[in-house]
């Protein structure tokens, strides 16, 4: 930070996204835009049991139907899959029963979408239905039948956690204060504009082609090869425009499988397109979380022990739901020193639509418990929350008490900023009844250290080419989802080579044409592919500079690429335009092509089960304040400003990066304030996006950011994430400001303002209006 | 989620419109805006295989608004953007769904908007899965369980301030025209709704010269300032003179299968002083004969208890 800002060219310029034009223009190729000769509509036939076994599917009926082309049950296709490799728990189709309402039971393709709608109606599945567990305390208990074959000690139980460092017990004993709080989180989903969709197309020598909205296309690669029995090199993945994800699109998803086994079965190309309430049943959301935490901290302020229990709902499948149950403890590792932690999770299959990854994985909700007890120990030491968060703050180049490695961490000047730019120390407290003001820190990762696929091979791979016409193409299966990955690419590449962004093009879709990249989650492209693409440039960097050398005689080592020119530093005047030293290059050669890679950082690990979790080559911070005005008559939040301070290392596009920021900030108020996945009996009861209320543009406030760079030494320019990390602070930020505002502390989200409404009615002593014990007679206008 | 299919009919006059409903009489709709109707249709809702377009009629008057008459086929940012209409009646229409979808949806529609029950607004999955219930031709209601009544929640906004201005509704049908106070129009079922007869079609609605004497206001009750449909609604139109109430009329909405009224508890009010103690008074009277089913979004507990919050706030306003 105290460094002065390198001098790029394309670095920390805000540029538009790349793939802007083609996405406002229209011209953009969705995967629902791919229409091949020949193709059929696919269609799922769905369970409508939560949990059943499946005597028998009767497809005859629907095979004779006219334009029906194919149709596939489950056990044609036994083979299991999972995105997490210890945790392969799923069927393309079910095989002997349902799990949960809206479990794939069969497919179908037809001429028309009508048909295969017809075709759905005529199969008849002999159900035996079973009982189903719904609640996650049921999925506690022994049972002879589980959701699935591996559990814990017979239960319903998918995974335990049990990490403990230090002497939590005695730290919690000798606390000068202690802040604890059962927190219930309801479960909430992406809620992304684009509904999945997938088109396979099998041919006849063998091969075959998926085109799918995904994040993951390694891991689609991976998982179809398993369930088709191919070998990986004869299946190609392409990855087309993808409408949004955030999570939701990480895993290999049942219906890609589903649709590659139709396209095989009839030999003509298959497109299934959900439609909203399949997106629903498919889910892969934020898991609903019991959580409880405890906070302990000594006369000095300072932070002794925090002992952290999680429960989470993870409905019918594993998807990434391990990672999910370590995320829920060891994300709660910084920003703040703690010198004793320990942590009990337990991740729960239950017969209800499977959770998985969504934007801030896993750490969410115990951030929020975390930012709202460190608020009342702040209270209960009668300090200020800014200045007690401060006392606590973990320094930089330093190792958590669970072994996490630190490296670049700038929470301290986030919490500066935002504290200054919002006049916290006029307001915090001074403010008149119904209007607070709350701060909140956030702690994420940069990608996972380790891959899940244990073996040496990169995470991230870029290949860049250029030939005669001095355009660059860049090739990387990193998935751009709408993040900005491929701009991101595009000015990693560019930097070093001196060259401007307008030559650059990124191919990144074809898993024939580009190398293998691990995907868009975790946060992790921009560390990771970044750091190859930026490797990739400096290689072509290092063959223009040898031509430029010898074209001009002076030695390799003196020249600087920039603004399209190789300069001799030590005489200025010696240049070479970027064409001729490429033309130079060329010669003899062809082509320019090279490589560069991203392999697993070497950070020390502990010696224990689930050292890897959470373990980061490097971490983002930040800090948020948000100001709102609570209507205690009615219990509505008004969210009236946000400053938002995150440290992104450096912001390779500051464009981006704010839009990352203000994208996290809506999405997470929508869990903060309304957005909640309502069950009624295994039934989701708001599988649309009216009755599911995402953040509308009217609710969203004004935003401040503050971009803090601290030049992170491991990443890309000294990048880190952005995409995740910026939507932690917001939620507990706003519950803070909500008690500044009217003095309740909030367990649960969202917060709906009945709940608020009933939180307030409950301080102040008066009840609710009770309603008469037998209704009055319903009056029709005009009746009286 | 694709249409079923349909016969569309697109008729250039009412006579012409008339015409095609006495050709499928038991089985078509009307369709204006198609904002409600075509989302139920995708959800396989009730769906007939003709379906009757209003939006070619060229009668006269169908889009005409004024302080004193609002077309039936008049959009409803129309209606708010309108300079001639009662700013009550355009603050209702304001507050409908979005921008989007007030460019399409109609006054007629929305006096008509289907009932709202989530039981009742899922797809053709959901509810066979779940089992189905008296408004889509199953057995019985799954709010209050019973067989004659359907407890569907009326959702249309505009209603709640057309009722206290004291708007009448104007039909024409196959057996001529009628007139309907819009107060008497609403019926206590979630299916029958209201005492239209098959084949008519609300024309325009009118409103009494003296309803621009009064002062009138709808507020809604709803998570998001957008989109949603009304959790509760509360209207009121009311005239003071010299300091004492001369008229009032209060509408609380989407709390029932209909629109509420309460004109005896208003009449006992008018002569008096109307300040806040009597308003709050009112307001208690109001709460105590209502009583939300849980079958919209927000606990039926808490949107009673805003009835009076919101009541009370819209009165003040407007005796302000």
């Amino acid at each position: 930070m105290s460094k002065p800002k390198p001098d790029y060219q394309v670095i920390g310029k805000p540029v538009p996204l790349v793939d802007a034009w083609s996405k406002v223009a229209g011209q953009a190729v969705y995967t629902d835009d791919i229409k091949l000769p020949g193709m059929l509509v696919g269609k799922i036939l769905r369970s409508p049991h939560a949990h059943a076994r499946i005597r028998g599917i009767d497809t005859a009926k629907a095979a004779a139907l006219p334009g029906v082309r194919a149709i596939v049950i489950g056990k044609e296709a036994t083979a299991k899959f999972g995105v997490l490799p210890i945790s392969k728990d799923e069927t393309a189709m079910a095989i002997d029963k349902a799990i949960y309402i809206g479990d794939n039971v069969a497919g179908v393709a037809a001429d028309t979408e009508a048909i295969a709608l017809e075709a759905l109606k005529l199969m008849k599945v002999d159900w035996e239905v079973l009982p189903a567990i719904l609640k996650p305390e049921d999925a506690l208990k022994p049972t002879d039948d589980p959701i699935h074959e591996k559990t814990v000690r017979g239960t319903n139980i998918h995974k335990e956690v049990a990490q403990e460092f230090g002497d939590v017990g005695a730290a919690l004993k000798t606390g000068k204060a202690v802040a604890t709080g059962d927190f219930e989180f309801i479960g909430i989903t992406h809620a992304f504009t684009e509904p999945m969709c997938t088109v396979a197309l099998y041919e006849p020598d063998g091969r075959l082609t998926i085109w799918s909205a995904q994040q993951v296309p390694h891991y689609l690669h991976r998982a179809l090869a398993d369930v088709m029995e191919m070998p990986m090199h004869r299946i190609r993945v392409i990855r087309p425009f993808v409408g949004g994800a955030f999570g939701g699109k990480s895993d290999p998803f049942p219906h890609e499988m589903i649709c590659a086994l139709l396209s095989r079965k009839c030999g003509r190309p298959v497109k299934i397109l959900f439609d909203r309430e399949e997106v629903f049943l498919s889910n892969h959301g934020r898991h609903p979380t019991k959580t409880h935490m405890t906070l302990a901290a000594d006369a000095d302020g300072k932070l002794t022990a925090l002992d952290l229990k999680a429960q989470i709902d993870g409905g019918a499948w594993g998807s990434f739901g391990v990672v999910t149950t370590y995320y829920n403890g060891v994300l709660s590792m910084g920003p703040y020193r703690f010198p004793t932690f320990r942590y009990q999770g337990r991740r729960l299959y239950t017969n209800k639509a499977p959770c998985g990854a969504m934007r801030g994985h896993g750490a969410v909700n115990s951030r929020f418990a975390m930012e709202v007890l460190v608020d009342e120990l702040a209270e209960q030491l009668k300090t200020d929350p800014c200045d007690f968060r401060l006392k606590n703050l973990l320094t930089s180049n330093t190792t958590t008490v669970n072994g996490f490695r630190i490296t670049s961490n700038g929470t301290k000047e986030c919490i500066e900023k935002t504290r200054k730019a919002s006049e916290w120390d006029k307001k915090r407290g001074k403010l008149p009844y119904g209007r607070g003001i709350g701060i909140a820190c956030g702690f994420y990762i940069s990608g996972s250290a380790h891959r899940i696929h244990r073996s040496e091979l990169p995470q991230s791979t870029v290949h860049v080419k250029i030939d005669m016409d001095g355009g660059v193409t860049v090739h990387s299966m990193a998935a751009e989802i709408g993040q900005g990955s491929d701009t991101m690419l595009a000015q990693c590449v560019a930097e070093p080579m001196g060259v401007n962004l307008s030559r650059v093009r990124v191919y990144c879709q074809n898993s024939d044409m580009a190398p293998v990249d691990l995907g868009s989650y975790s946060s992790r492209v921009t560390f990771m592919a970044g750091n190859a693409a930026m490797k990739a440039g400096e290689a072509i960097r290092a063959k223009l500079v040898r031509a430029a050398a010898a074209l001009t005689g002076k030695p390799e080592a003196g020249f600087i690429c920039r603004d399209e020119q190789l300069v001799y530093a030590l005489e200025p005047s010696v240049r070479v335009p970027y064409m001729d030293a490429l033309t130079k290059a060329l010669a003899g050669n062809g082509a320019l092509i090279a490589k560069g890679v991203y392999t697993d950082a070497v950070i020390p690990q502990q010696d224990r089960k689930g050292s890897a979790a959470g373990l980061s080559p490097s971490y983002t911070f930040q800090a948020y304040v948000s100001e709102v005005t609570v209507d205690p008559d009615t219990g509505f939040i008004t969210v009236d400003k946000v400053w938002a301070a995150h440290d992104c290392g450096r912001a390779l596009n500051p464009l981006a990066v704010e839009g990352q920021i203000i994208g996290c900030i809506h999405m997470g108020l929508g869990q903060a304030l309304q957005e909640s996945f309502d069950y009624h009996r295994g039934h989701i009861l708001n599988a649309n996006l009216l009755d599911y209320r995402p953040i509308s543009s009217k609710q969203m406030p004004p935003v401040e950011v503050f971009i803090v760079e601290s030049d992170d030494p491991e990443g890309p320019f000294g990048a880190k994430e952005a995409g995740e990390g910026p939507l932690l602070p917001i939620l507990p930020s706003v519950a803070n400001a909500v008690y500044d505002a009217v003095g309740i502390r909030v367990r649960q989200l969202p917060m709906t303002p009945d709940r608020i409404f009933d939180l307030i009615q409950k301080q102040s002593g008066k009840s609710l209006r009770l309603p008469p014990k037998k209704p009055s007679g319903l009056q029709p206008a005009g009746s009286q | 989620m694709i249409l079923p299919e349909f016969e569309l009919h697109r008729p250039r006059t009412l006579k012409e419109a008339l015409a095609a409903a006495r050709k499928h009489l038991d089985d078509f709709d009307y369709v204006s805006g198609g904002t409600d109707l075509l989302q139920n249709y995708k959800n396989r809702l009730n769906c007939r295989r003709h379906l009757i377009s209003l939006s070619d009629l060229e009668d006269k008057g169908l889009r005409e608004v004024s302080a004193t008459r609002l077309g039936a086929l008049a959009t409803l940012m129309q209606i708010e953007e309108s300079a001639a209409a009662l700013s009550g009646v355009r603050g209702a229409a304001a507050v409908v769904a979005s921008p989007l979808v007030r460019q399409t949806a109609t006054l007629g529609g929305n006096l008509l908007v289907e009932t709202r029950c989530f039981w009742f607004n899922q797809s053709e999955f959901w509810r066979n899965a779940k089992g189905g219930c008296l408004k889509e031709g199953r057995e019985a209601c799954l709010v209050v369980p019973q067989k004659e009544i359907c407890y569907a929640t009326y959702s249309g906004d505009m209603a709640g301030v057309l009722v206290p201005l004291g708007a009448t509704v104007h039909l024409e049908g196959l057996e001529g025209g009628r007139d309907v106070p819009l107060g008497d129009f609403f019926q206590h079922d979630g299916i029958r709704k209201n005492v239209i007869r098959k084949g008519e079609i609300i024309t325009h609605v009118t409103l009494p010269a003296s309803a621009q004497k009064l002062k009138a206001g709808y507020r809604k009750l709803r998570i998001r300032d957008t989109f949603d449909y009304p959790s509760m609604g509360v209207g009121a139109a009311l005239r003071l003179e010299k300091g004492k109430l001369a008229e009032l009329h209060v509408c609380v909405n989407a709390v029932a299968t209909t629109p509420l009224a309460f004109e005896d508890l208003t009449a006992a009010c008018v002569g008096k002083p109307f300040g806040e103690p009597e308003i709050e008074a009112l307001c208690d009277e109001v709460v105590a004969r209502c009583q939300p089913y849980k079958n919209v979004a927000l606990s039926p507990t808490y949107r009673r208890a805003m009835i009076g919050v919101f009541l009370k706030r819209l009165l003040i306003d407007l005796t302000a």
